[in-house]
């Protein structure tokens, strides 16, 4: 067994009060306390019951006042406010995802980016329908890369990933009037609806709210993800490392931090540049050394084995490191504190998208036609920053663990390949999966999501369920910043395998997998809808029939708050450890938590106390389990 | 009924039946009666690895009966099965074990029942080295004798220590097929509980080569798991005694194929409703690769023939 222990939370918190001993040194300020500052939050907001969508308002809703000056009641207020929360989200993973498609456009033999697995490429284009026969492969890129282009905009019909979906659940979708069209026209659909004097009814709002999701995770994340692995490969099972103590105290740190992996993989080449390394070496350092921080720190260990430095609520810790010569962001879930931050340090605060600008930052512009010459400057600007590093402030946590990733869809069912017996079974399926699961050898599958929320104690709520659900023999799939967390603990650990019941034990033993399976960032979500529908067709059951729940027990943004309409949609139950600002309305909870079900099949758990999370999702996969008589 | 419900029915009947055999034991011979397998300085091979403890009499295997129904734990999870599984073993260990008391001798040839200590070490060191490949226990009747022979003799040419219990050994006789421990072919017994010698053959592997400590039993099973070779053909139709004890060996890591259609489970619990095919689905889902290099000769040609007596005629 060796002498695999898990790094606890305590020994997460003890790092990072050491490190915030240093941010007091150089009047740094921290979440922690701005989280203090803001506490306690606004109940009106808390609840969804404030409206500020026109200048007659904001409105609240009290029983004094049980409607704003429209005469909008609360249901309405609070619908309107979750739509336009999905909206955001959808809005944003969809818009990573066309960059991604612009990024394939330009892909060219001899460019900045090439077609790495054409095999996907192919695949994708032949599911499109498109002919492929004796076609250049980078003119197929094109072509598609239009065609995808065209699916965010396109005047009539649906997206064309819908399709993938198992027909019941396509059934589903139209019946109830949810299969999304274009992409960016659910959004302007949901803000157009959320408009002062459009929909108020709960019903209808709620309806946009999961058909909006759907056009994220089935149309803008789904491109970001496919075409991701168009162009820097599908990534297969590989070796990193996690925590803080991925950095090196004598190497120039640069720390890619965001999402696009189209900045973070060019970063990482011009960081193996030997020119840059020499260049690196002439000031005084080893080498360059890369890690990334949340869903791009994923993407680049997903496919190049980057070792994950930290998630969320980490991306100060980063810096207060003192060795971070450049945190280079894109966009999303970028703390605009990191200006004010990197200026108590020598730290470069490297903005590069025009999505996402910020104050006390160094803009250096990216974008695909010119992504060489800006990573390579980016990385140039690192390295020449590390003269500049003030030593008596560094002091980088000596915590780290061995990780085990690279789970997409393509190497699950890769690796389940290897647990077939030729004689009796055919490979390329999840069948083996499924046979481990209607045994009971596994009860079945969470796909654990999601962020970081200071109203949660930090990574504890990841690691704790996950500890609990392997020991119940139920794999559990991750992506997204709980993946980070469980990395970070060491559950990614092949050895991890140790914590499990015997049921998941032996089958990590057989396959040779950790206890939980890193599929990637947050768009990578869109990998798992997927996984269940192939599970679904390959076992002739419903995804709702399957053991399978999502959970999201630390999320914060509202990129969760769509991702988690679409998993729903999909037909998941999906259980919440932070409550949605909707509690003000009884009507939309009860379509939240119960009412959808007779759309999708699936519905909302929220649940604060995140043992007894634990035990309601076992308990609804023992119940799916049950009423299959498995 | 689930796949765990299955085991645990089994087990319970396994159970029962110990309970009553030893209630019987006792009332006839009195609690202090000696039990004991001839030739074994392992006490019960099987309970002795498992607890650590070993058994000297009536009373004593009544004890232990006890310690057994702690393994009977029925949540719905693989541990409780594996536990049932091994606690079956054990049942059919005392079942076994009753057959013996006063010296008795219970089985008679072709059947072995019980192998003595010498027969595992002499086994024991070409199993350590390769020289048997493998360790095939079959259970059951095969759809016709010729199948079932045809099983057995293509283990035995691939120098497979081949174990018998129940229909498969009047198959062989039907035919007229050569068993015996000088040919590497061992009918054990009729009745379902007599595997459990083929299970005593892998633990004291584990107890004598492996070095494992009595009462280890996650070593044990880890043991036998990477280190003995052993898979088991159980043929249609399994009843719930024979699933509970198949979970037993799928605890100990050895993978049951068979031609009936049930749950399944990778690499352990693996569906062939081909029976000419077994022998080559039980080496893939083992992981058995044949050192032998097939030689092209008019008779089956293996390691397994060494010590057969060539008669006249
Ligand atoms: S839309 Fe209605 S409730 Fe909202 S701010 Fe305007 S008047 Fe108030
Ligand atoms: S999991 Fe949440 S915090 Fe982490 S990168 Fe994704 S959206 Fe941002």
């Amino acid at each position: 067994m060796g002498n695999f222990k898990l790094t606890s939370v305590e020994e997460f918190e003890a790092a990072t009060n050491r490190l915030l001993e240093t941010g007091a040194k150089v009047g740094a300020d921290a979440w922690q306390f701005r989280v203090k500052n803001q506490t306690p939050h606004c109940k009106f907001g808390e609840q969804g019951v404030c409206c500020r969508i026109c200048s007659m308002g904001p409105c609240r809703i009290t029983p004094k006042a049980p409607r704003g000056i429209c005469g909008c009641d609360v249901h309405g207020i609070v619908g309107r406010n979750f739509l336009r929360f999905t909206a955001g989200g959808s809005a944003t993973h969809s818009d990573h995802g066309r960059e991604i498609c612009h990024t394939l456009h330009t892909v060219a033999p001899d460019g900045n980016y090439k077609v790495k697995d054409p095999d996907k490429l192919i695949r994708i284009a032949k599911e499109w329908g498109v002919e492929t026969e004796g076609k250049n492969i980078y003119d197929l890129a094109h072509e598609i890369a239009e065609m995808a282009l065209l699916e965010y905009g396109k005047p009539f019909g649906t997206q064309r990933f819908l399709k993938r979906a198992p027909e019941h659940t396509q059934e589903l979708w139209a019946k109830a009037e949810i299969e999304p069209r274009a992409i960016d026209r659910e959004v302007a659909t949901a803000l157009h609806m959320t408009h002062m004097g459009c929909s108020s009814k709960p019903e209808a709002l709620i309806r946009q709210s999961l058909r909006c999701g759907l056009s994220d995770g089935w149309g803008g994340s789904m491109c970001g993800t496919e075409f991701s692995d168009v162009m820097f490969g599908t990534p297969k099972p590989l070796d990193t490392e996690a925590n803080l103590g991925v950095m090196k105290e004598d190497y120039v740190n640069i720390i890619v931090h965001g999402h696009d992996p189209s900045l973070s993989e060019m970063i990482c080449d011009y960081a193996e540049d030997p020119e840059m390394i020499a260049l690196a070496k002439s000031v005084g350092a080893k080498g360059i050394n890369v890690a990334g921080v949340c869903c791009t720190s994923n993407e680049v260990a997903m496919r190049r084995g980057i070792p994950m430095a930290g998630n969320f609520l980490q991306q100060e810790n980063v810096v207060l490191t003192g060795a971070c010569e450049a945190i280079v962001v894109d966009v999303q879930c970028i703390f605009p504190a990191l200006g004010p931050l990197s200026k108590c340090f020598h730290t470069k605060f490297i903005t590069t998208s025009p999505i996402a600008q910020m104050p006390d930052s160094e803009f250096i512009r990216f974008n695909a036609e010119t992504a060489g010459e800006n990573a390579k400057l980016i990385v140039r600007t690192a390295v020449e920053n590390f003269k500049n590093r003030k030593p008596e402030l560094v002091h980088i946590p000596q915590l780290k663990q061995k990780a085990t990733v690279g789970y997409s869809v393509e190497a699950i069912v890769k690796t389940l390949d290897k647990v077939t017996n030729s004689q009796v079974d055919v490979t390329g399926t999840t069948k083996p999966l499924i046979e481990c699961i209607t045994s009971g050898v596994l009860r079945g599958a969470v796909a654990m999501v999601g962020c970081n929320n200071p109203r949660v104690r930090p990574d504890s709520a990841h690691i704790d369920l996950m500890k609990k659900l392997i020991a119940n023999d139920i794999i559990v799939v991750l992506s997204g910043c709980s993946a980070q967390a469980a990395a970070r603990a060491g559950l990614m650990d092949k050895e991890a395998r140790e914590l499990c019941g015997a049921g998941l034990k032996r089958v990590c033993e057989l396959a040779d997998i950790p206890p939980v399976l890193h599929m990637g960032s947050c768009v990578d979500i869109s990998r798992m809808m997927i996984l269940a529908s192939e599970l679904a067709k390959d076992s002739g059951l419903n995804i709702s029939q399957l053991p399978l729940v999502g959970c999201a027990p630390e999320w914060m943004s509202e990129k969760a708050v769509s991702i988690g309409n679409y998993v729903v949609a999909t037909g998941i139950d999906t259980f919440l450890g932070v409550e949605p600002q909707v509690t003000g309305s009884s009507e939309v909870v009860g379509l939240l938590t119960d009412g959808i079900r007779d759309w999708v099949e699936a519905a909302y758990t929220v649940e604060k106390d995140i043992d007894k999370l634990g035990d309601l999702m076992i308990q609804r996969i023992e119940e799916k389990r049950a009423a299959l008589g498995i | 009924m689930t796949l765990f419900d299955v085991v645990f029915s089994g087990n319970d009947t396994v159970y029962g039946l110990t309970e009553s055999a030893i209630s019987d034991a006792i009332a006839k011979y009195g609690a202090d009666k000696a039990v004991a397998f001839p030739d074994t300085a392992y006490s019960l091979p099987c309970y002795y690895a498992v607890t650590g403890t070993k058994v000297g009499n009536l009373g004593e295997l009544k004890e232990a009966l006890g310690v057994v129904k702690t393994l009977m734990t029925r949540e719905q999870k693989l541990n409780d099965a594996f536990m049932s599984g091994v606690a079956t073993a054990l049942c059919a260990e005392f079942i076994e074990v009753l057959k013996y008391i006063d010296g008795a001798v219970p089985y008679e040839a072709p059947c072995y029942g019980h192998l003595g200590d010498p027969v595992i070490r002499e086994l024991g060191v070409p199993l350590v080295t390769g020289d048997i490949p493998g360790v095939a226990v079959i259970l059951g009747a095969a759809p016709t004798a010729e199948e079932g022979v045809a099983l057995v003799k293509s283990y035995q040419a691939q120098g497979i220590l081949v174990t018998l219990v129940g229909g498969i050994i009047d198959q062989c006789e039907a035919q007229g097929y050569k068993t015996g421990a000088n040919v590497r072919v061992i009918p054990l017994g009729k009745d379902v509980t007599s595997v459990v010698h083929a299970v005593s053959v892998a633990i004291r592997a584990a107890l004598i080569f492996g070095n494992i400590q009595p009462g280890d039993a996650a070593g044990l099973m880890e043991y036998t798991m990477k280190r003995v070779p052993a898979f088991v053909n159980a043929f249609a139709p399994l009843d719930a005694v024979i699933v509970a004890c198949g979970a037993g060996a799928i605890a100990l890591g050895f993978p049951v194929i068979t031609n009936e259609e049930t749950f399944k489970v990778p690499k352990s619990l693996i569906v062939q409703k081909d029976v000419s095919k077994f022998n080559a689905t039980s080496l893939e889902a083992r992981d058995i690769k044949i050192k032998i290099t097939n030689i092209d000769i008019p008779v089956a040609f293996a390691s397994a023939f060494e010590g057969e007596i060539i008669r006249r005629g």
